[in-house]
């Protein structure tokens, strides 16, 4: 380049210097009018360096990306001269890919981000614990010194949700609202979708602004800007709408949908729930934080209840263990599905690789480099997984709409996960490793043989690279035994889910139907015990009720009550946070099929007297189930102790009255309850002015076919009663079991796929092996060997193949199912039953995918096998 | 279109002070009859404007070098008049094509330019 340059210079400057001379100037002075002439010749020198450099790195460039061109072409003829080889190549571990992602964006999701705002993985809830392990709420005066004094955490927020009735036509629905501190979105770190967050003015002078959800703007405004300015009415109160909140929004560690009405959080109003949330100074760990918290609880003049211990609770740490447990094995289970992939390709590429070994071979004779060789296989190898990962992501997205369809109650925030960017890396460096890694073989072995040993064997037909055969076995039996575990696993879960199916539940949820009923503008007591009485009788002539009482469906009682209990009567007082109660008819157990285990059911006489506090308090006389008497008797005596609902911090003298514990009944089981909220129950009597009535029904009719019958019987009576949507029992044991059902229908699926994978392979193995021995099976046929001797020669390696990956996965799984134990329902992770079915099933398959090789070798006509060479 | 740098070089001379526009132009114009060297496009360009424009040697190559770069310019080696070793360059269909555009635009250019003069 540069070389060229300075020819040219010089011969330019020679005619300079000619035309100078031809006009009389002496050489010396032609030559120094010819410089003069060329201008800076320091600057043109640099000048051209840099020129020849770039263009030296354009061409080289050019070249690597010739090459790279050739061999992506070369890669594509190949492609295209064995499609079948190609589809199935890229299905595979599309398949695999796929599924792998769209597991880890749920992962993702739920484990490593659960918090999707930039702030998610600093925020922690503080949270008080006494030494069973029973949450308290944390008081005003701590949350004040921590605010003040806190070190390792930058700033608070609190939040308290709530649903809001909107009425229509009779009937209730509720929209989900929150009341937050105006730093909210601040401490999550996000912006409003539109218009503006609350001023902590606002906040303090009690201002009626609201900002209203995301999805409700998108609803109900068609994401319009003049939802600005316009009002909500809350409460009987008018609120203007400042602001939208970003997609997504939600209050954390609340398993409830977003919220559509957004508000401040009243001054001086006790934050309910899910409580206080801190932002965790950067670097800050969550241990250190609860250390520092509970040295500041511990350090003030009044610490309250002795015992308690702070926690900062991360989002990862509300997951339920289950929940948590599902989603690792899932994601264990899709990693092996990917695994099983990869084995499948690599050993199509190993088997490709040997019947390339002519074309090889020629190309190494015309001169064609090793690496040169490697770089081809392995750029066949690289496109292949790249196929495979865009395709990949099309499974995953698919997946992921499977998922989020199919998503159990409990996992409601799984509705926005979507194909996160760190995934998408995931998959691609998954992708562009497993081409590496399963290129990487077929390379090698291209590129260690020699011309001489490549054309030599190529004289005989004979056995296929002793290693080849050895390792595309050993890849075989990994994949038979890896498929093995995943399908005992999920049959483990099939058993499991059926037994579930039988669990004995602690009532019968077959016929029960609740509806819950306002009885609507202020009435007095009396009004409101003639209202009920009355629906009691109208419902009693619905055609198939047989009971009725009052109550909601077990198990879905209020929740978060905090409970205080006078120990040993000495007038200390323990309080435990978070469990339910129920308000409840005397009648209530009978007729949802609790039993009672001890004492007995108060009657109404007895609370209707001493009943003068509020309509949530508990009646005089209670009855709780058997965990939470044991829980907070653990030495028996629950009959007889008494227990009220803790004092209203903010109000004065707003101590409640004791309640006596007159009966314990049977707990629920529900497959899908968690949280002691749940499990954990307190059931009152229902307080004769309380506005909201669940009226609990048992009908001979199944499902929820008799909610409508129910509904017009209710608003008979008097059609300003409002009806929310009926809950039938059915539905409510359906949905409990969705987690598992999710957790099964998963993992059987992968299973499946993984079974398809490893059949497809073993399949590829004996067909190819069929086809490599064609010349000795002509042979031994023309030699007089009977059809089954040849069927048993074909058969018979498929089968010791799929021994060896029985037994090597039975050893696997039986390591390995016991970290399904917490999933599991009435089945031993040991199963005998599950393990000999799944060998069985896997023995046929192999059986069948050996079986159409074994037909082809019966049909080898050994003139013709004798004469391919 | 024409940008407002200046010929490189340290030639004081006024009539060097051409716009790069106008110089790729003028090589294109110089070229456009037949394969010409670097030494015989700077003479004709000399000749043509009667020694009104003197282009530094430096700049004019570095002018080839970048038509050549636009692909508007090929090269060639070749023998000069006097047997000497030189590198011709001639035009490309696409330097053709820039030739006649930038012609169009250029007279546009100095019409303009005039009509402003002549009425002020």
């Amino acid at each position: 380049m540069l070389r060229e340059l300075d020819d040219e210079m010089q011969s330019h400057l020679e005619m300079r210097i000619d035309e100078f001379r031809a006009l009389g100037l002496s050489e010396a002075e032609a030559g120094a009018e010819a410089l003069r002439r060329f201008g800076d010749t320091d600057e043109f020198r640099a000048y051209a360096a840099r020129r020849a450099a770039r263009q030296t790195r354009l061409h080289g460039a050019r070249e690597w990306l010739g090459e790279l061109l050739q061999d992506i072409h070369f890669a594509r003829r190949q492609f295209q001269k064995a499609p079948g080889f190609t589809l199935i190549a890229v299905l595979t571990l599309a398949l695999g890919i796929g599924a792998n992602t769209a597991i880890f964006s749920v992962v993702h999701r739920l484990l490593l981000a659960p918090l999707p705002y930039p702030n998610g993985n600093r925020i922690v809830m503080p949270m008080q614990e006494d030494a069973r392990g029973l949450r308290a709420s944390v008081d005003s005066q701590v949350i004040h010194a921590w605010q003040a004094r806190g070190q390792s955490i930058d700033m608070m927020a609190g939040a308290s949700i709530g649903n809001f009735d909107v009425r229509a036509d009779g009937t209730v629905d509720s929209l989900p609202f929150a009341l937050v501190t105006s730093n909210y979105l601040q401490v999550l770190g996000v912006q409003p979708a539109l218009g503006r967050a609350f001023t902590p003015e606002e906040e303090r002078s009690g201002e009626l602004v609201a900002m209203i959800g995301y999805e409700l703007w998108q609803r109900a405004h068609g994401g319009r800007d003049n939802v600005l300015g316009s009002t909500v009415r809350f409460d009987e109160k008018t609120y203007t709408v400042v602001g939208v909140t970003p997609r997504g929004l939600g209050v954390p560690m609340s398993q409830d949908a977003p919220p559509d009405i957004w508000m401040p959080l009243p001054k001086g109003a006790g934050v309910g729930t899910p409580g206080v949330f801190a932002r965790l100074r950067r670097g800050v760990s969550a241990e250190d934080a609860s250390r520092e918290l509970q040295a500041i609880a511990a350090s003030l003049p009044d610490p309250g209840q002795p015992g308690l211990h702070v926690r900062a609770m991360r989002a990862q740490d509300f997951l339920d263990a289950r929940e948590a447990r599902m989603v690792q094995v899932l994601f264990v289970a899709v990693g092996a599905l990917l695994l099983i992939a990869c084995a499948n390709v690599a050993n199509l590429l190993l088997a490709r690789a040997w019947t390339r070994r002519r074309e090889f071979a020629v190309r190494v004779a015309l001169g064609a480099g090793r690496w040169r060789l490697a770089r081809q296989v392995l750029t066949e190898s690289v496109l292949l997984a790249l196929a495979g990962g865009i395709l990949g992501v099309v499974v995953a997205w698919q997946t992921l709409r499977i998922i989020i369809a199919l998503r159990p109650p409990a996992l409601e925030h799984l509705a926005d996960v979507h194909i996160e960017p760190a995934v998408l890396l995931w998959s691609a460096v998954i992708s562009v490793t497993t081409g590496i890694l399963f290129g990487c073989a077929p390379a090698l072995y291209a590129g260690a043989r020699t011309v001489g040993e490549a054309l030599r064997s190529e004289t005989r037909t004979g056995s296929a690279g002793v290693v080849s055969r050895w390792a595309r076995s050993a890849l075989i039996v990994l994949e038979i035994a890896m498929s093995l575990v995943l399908l005992v696993g999920a049959g483990l879960l099939v058993r499991s889910f059926v037994e579930l199916q039988r669990m004995p539940l602690g009532f019968e949820p077959r016929g029960l139907v609740a509806v819950e009923v306002i009885l609507g503008l202020p009435r007095n007591r009396d009004r409101r015990l003639a209202l009920r009485d009355a629906i009691m009788e109208r419902l009693r002539s619905v055609p198939g009720v047989t009971r009725i009482a009052v109550g909601m469906i077990p198990g879905k009682g209020y929740m978060g009550g905090g409970l205080e209990t006078e120990s040993d009567g000495v007038g200390a007082v323990t309080r435990a946070q978070a469990l339910g109660t129920s308000f409840i008819s005397p009648n209530y157990f009978h007729v949802a099929g609790i039993a009672v285990l001890e004492g007995h059911v108060p009657d109404s006489s007895a609370s209707t007297e001493a009943w003068k506090t509020g309509r949530m308090a508990l009646s005089p006389q209670v009855v709780v189930n058997r965990d939470l008497a044991r829980r907070l008797w653990p030495n028996g005596g629950a009959i007889g102790s008494r227990v009220r609902t803790p004092a209203d911090p903010d109000e004065k003298n707003s101590v409640k009255p004791w309640a006596t514990v007159v009966g314990v009944v049977d707990d629920i089981h529900m497959p899908g309850l968690r949280g002691e909220a749940r499990t954990l129950q307190v059931y009152s009597l229902i307080h004769p002015r309380l506005g909201d009535v669940v009226f609990l029904v048992r009908t001979s009719i199944p499902g929820t076919a008799a909610a409508p019958a129910i509904h017009r019987a209710i608003t008979s009576i008097d059609r300003s009663l409002l009806v929310r949507p009926a809950l039938s029992g059915e539905v409510y044991l359906h949905d409990s079991l969705a987690p598992t059902r999710f957790a099964m229908a998963l993992l059987t699926a992968f299973a499946i796929i993984a079974l398809l994978l490893s059949a497809a392979g073993l399949y590829g193995v004996i067909a190819y092996s069929v086809t490599q021995r064609t010349r000795e099976i002509g042979v031994r046929v023309a030699l007089g060997a009977e059809p089954n001797a040849v069927r048993r020669l074909v058969m018979g390696r498929a089968l010791r193949l799929a021994a060896a990956g029985i037994l090597a996965g039975s050893v696997a799984a039986a390591a390995s199912t016991r970290v399904l134990a917490s999933l599991l329902y009435g089945v031993s992770p040991a199963d005998p039953l599950t393990f000999s079915m799944i060998a069985l099933l896997v023995a046929t398959i192999a059986l069948l995918a050996s079986y159409v090789p074994a037909r082809r070798a019966l049909r080898i006509d050994p003139i013709e096998a004798l004469r391919a060479d | 279109m024409f940008s407002t740098n200046l010929v490189e070089g340290d030639m004081p001379r006024d009539t060097n002070d051409l716009l790069h526009g106008t110089l790729d132009l003028l090589v294109l114009k110089a070229i456009s009859w037949q394969p010409t060297h670097g030494y015989g496009i700077s003479k004709w360009i000399e000749q043509r404007t009667q020694d009104e424009l003197q282009i530094v040697d430096s700049a004019l190559y570095k002018c080839l070098h970048r038509l050549e770069d636009r692909r508007a310019i090929a090269t060639e080696w070749g023998l000069s008049d006097n047997n000497r070793r030189a590198k011709y360059y001639s035009l490309t269909a696409r330097g053709r094509q820039m030739l006649r555009a930038e012609t169009a635009t250029w007279q546009r250019y100095v019409a303009a330019v005039s009509g402003v003069l002549e009425t002020a």
